[in-house]
């Protein structure tokens, strides 16, 4: 049996034009890539690779 | 692929090629992220739009330079009637990627269409208001408000649940499942819409769902639609809700056409047809109106010729007087012609004749006043004697020189102008030699010519015939009788001779009164006294001799 009132929660306003540019402007675009970069770079990771017969 | 620390293309090892950086993490990242896209991109395939969401979120977190996931993510959202958020994967993924991006074309589509526009904002606006009606109790509010929504933006899926979500709240399940099917047919997959369906179909069928949650096939269907209970049969279609089959539509159509044929045939067409006679009877008593009218101009205008043909008729009987008259005045100016040669010089006989000759009396003797016919019969008188004797000399010696044209006309006013009594036997030759030129003109011509001058016959037997009975005594009726043999010896066949206006005075001269010639009364009828005159009797002898030097030459 379905509430409605728990239901009704679940719903929430839609975002208008208006607000679309502070939509993008907020939004978290880190990226599993980002991360990585970070990671190796904090851990000094892959700047060189092993080059072959050396 | 690119490196991510110096942007070189990567190639298959493990490592740039160009600044040595690790890039196995990465690669394995990358492939990550395109894989959840392809997955996406299934999902959106088949209309599973929640499904292709998660995917292709997933996507762009490993790689939010993965433009084609985002741009799908964009169009998927867009699908669902989330706008902005289509908007905003659109704005970030031509931010990333300026050049050649289908984002760019996305967006220009939307933003060229400023009322397109202002009306998905509205949609939002009257969602987001619909929202508050049901958060503050207004329930009935809140479902006109969705209405309105979902007429501007079918699409919008999240509006069309909410709207389920109210009908189930009020146990309008047939709503409710009409809604939902709807959401259903845009995002298979979504998870709202499938809880709510199943809720819906189980308050629809509660026996089936209290078995199993699924659905049989039981002989009878019997849900309810707001206030009423709908029973059907099983396999039956659900009316409203499901389209009816082809067979059924085309024999409900048919039906319909009967029914309409049988409709206009029985209510319409009368009608017609009697208003079509109408019309021809209208039309038909117009055209008799014409007639009746063109029919009594026919007969006006038969009325004028009429009229006209008896104006014409007065007219030519007036001109035919004036013509006379005309007549007259001719012949009054030829009389007074003649009458003034006479005064001039009596002895000029030429003249005079020739102005007496060329008045017709005969055709003015009936409107001549009594002054032209005295003066005509005076004059006439004094100079006939001098005219045929002019005439005779003239057609004699024509005669002679065998100019037998010459000779008859002459000689034809000779014998006009002669009287019998009076002349003698000057009269009788101008007579004979009359009908020896008639007679002469015909034997002396070519064989091609002779049947010109047939007639001649006639009048040259009319003219001896008239010498020798009128003037037995005279020698010249012996000569006469010879002619006439020759000419029964001939045995031509002579045609009827027809009235000839050149030899009408000589015809009327032999043997019939001349009524023509006025005052002289001079015509031998018949038995004429011919008397030999000392002074005729010489030209009787020579008109002889010439006579029977003519037969001699004839007989030789």
């Amino acid at each position: 049996m379905i509430n409605f009132e728990e239901e009704l929660k679940k719903f929430h306003p839609s975002l208008e034009i208006e607000d679309a540019a502070d939509a993008i402007y907020n939004q978290d675009l880190v990226d599993m890539a980002d991360v990585m970069v970070k990671m190796a770079k904090e851990n000094g990771v892959g700047e060189t690779a092993p080059q072959d017969g050396k | 692929m690119y490196c991510y620390q110096c942007g070189c293309q990567l190639t298959e090892h493990d490592y740039c090629p160009h600044c040595g950086a690790d890039v196995a993490v990465y690669k394995k990242i990358i492939h990550i992220s395109n894989y959840f896209y392809n997955e996406g991109l299934d999902k959106a395939g088949v209309r599973d739009l929640s499904g292709a969401i998660v995917s292709l979120r997933q996507s762009v977190r490993f790689n939010k330079d993965n433009i084609e996931a985002r741009n799908l993510l964009g169009l998927v959202y867009y699908e669902m009637g989330e706008v902005v958020a289509a908007l905003s994967e659109w704005v970030i993924s031509k931010n990333i990627a300026p050049e050649k991006n289908l984002a760019d074309d996305y967006i220009n589509m939307i933003q060229r269409n400023q009322t397109r526009l202002e009306t998905i904002n509205q949609t939002i606006k009257k969602y987001n208001q619909a929202l508050t009606y049901c958060n503050q109790g207004s329930l009935d509010l809140a479902v006109i408000q969705l209405k309105k929504v979902l007429s501007l933006n079918p699409h919008f899926i999240r509006a069309h649940q909410l709207l389920a979500l109210l009908y189930i709240n009020n146990a309008e399940w047939g709503k409710a499942q009409k809604e939902l099917f709807k959401c259903r047919a845009i995002d298979v997959n979504n998870t709202t819409t499938l809880r709510y369906l199943k809720e819906v179909e189980s308050q629809i069928l509660p026996e089936e769902a209290a078995q199993a949650g699924r659905r049989t096939a039981p002989d009878v269907i019997k849900y309810q639609s707001g206030n009423e209970t709908i029973i059907q049969p099983a396999g039956a279609k659900n009316p409203g809700i499901d389209a009816p089959s082809l067979p059924t539509n085309l024999i409900n159509i048919g039906i319909g056409l009967l029914v309409g044929a049988a409709i206009v045939g029985f209510l319409v067409l009368p009608a017609r047809v009697q208003a079509v006679r109408q019309a021809s009877a209208n039309e038909l008593k117009v055209v008799s109106e014409q007639s009746d009218a063109k029919t009594a101009t026919i007969q006006e205008r038969e009325q004028q010729i009429e009229q006209m043909t008896s104006q014409q008729e007065e007219l030519q009987q007036q001109l035919e007087q004036y013509q006379s008259s005309e007549g007259s005045i001719s012949a009054s100016d030829a009389l007074f012609e003649a009458a003034s040669s006479y005064l001039e010089d009596p002895e000029d006989i030429v003249s005079i004749s020739e102005a007496f000759s060329s008045i017709d009396y005969t055709a003015v003797e009936n409107n001549a006043s009594d002054q032209f016919k005295t003066l005509y019969e005076s004059l006439y008188t004094r100079i006939r004697p001098q005219m045929m004797a002019q005439y005779y000399d003239t057609g004699y010696t024509a005669y002679q020189d065998q100019d037998y044209v010459s000779a008859i006309d002459n000689l034809e006013k000779a014998v006009q102008y002669g009287d019998a009594e009076e002349d003698g036997s000057d009269y009788a030759n101008a007579l004979y030699y009359l009908a020896d030129s008639y007679y002469l003109q015909y034997r002396e011509a070519d064989n091609s010519q002779k049947s010109k001058f047939v007639t001649n016959i006639t009048k040259a037997q009319q003219g001896y015939t008239a010498v020798s009975t009128e003037f037995p005594d005279l020698r010249i009726a012996n000569t006469a009788d010879t002619r006439l043999e020759e000419i029964r010896n001939l045995n031509i066949d002579v045609v009827p001779e027809q009235a000839d206006t050149a030899q009408s005075g000589e015809e009327t001269e032999t043997g019939e009164t001349e009524t023509g010639s006025a005052g002289t009364g001079t015509a031998s009828s018949g038995a004429g006294s011919s008397t030999e005159t000392d002074g005729n009797t010489a030209s009787d002898s020579t008109a002889e001799e010439a006579g029977t030097g003519i037969s001699s030459g004839e007989e030789q």
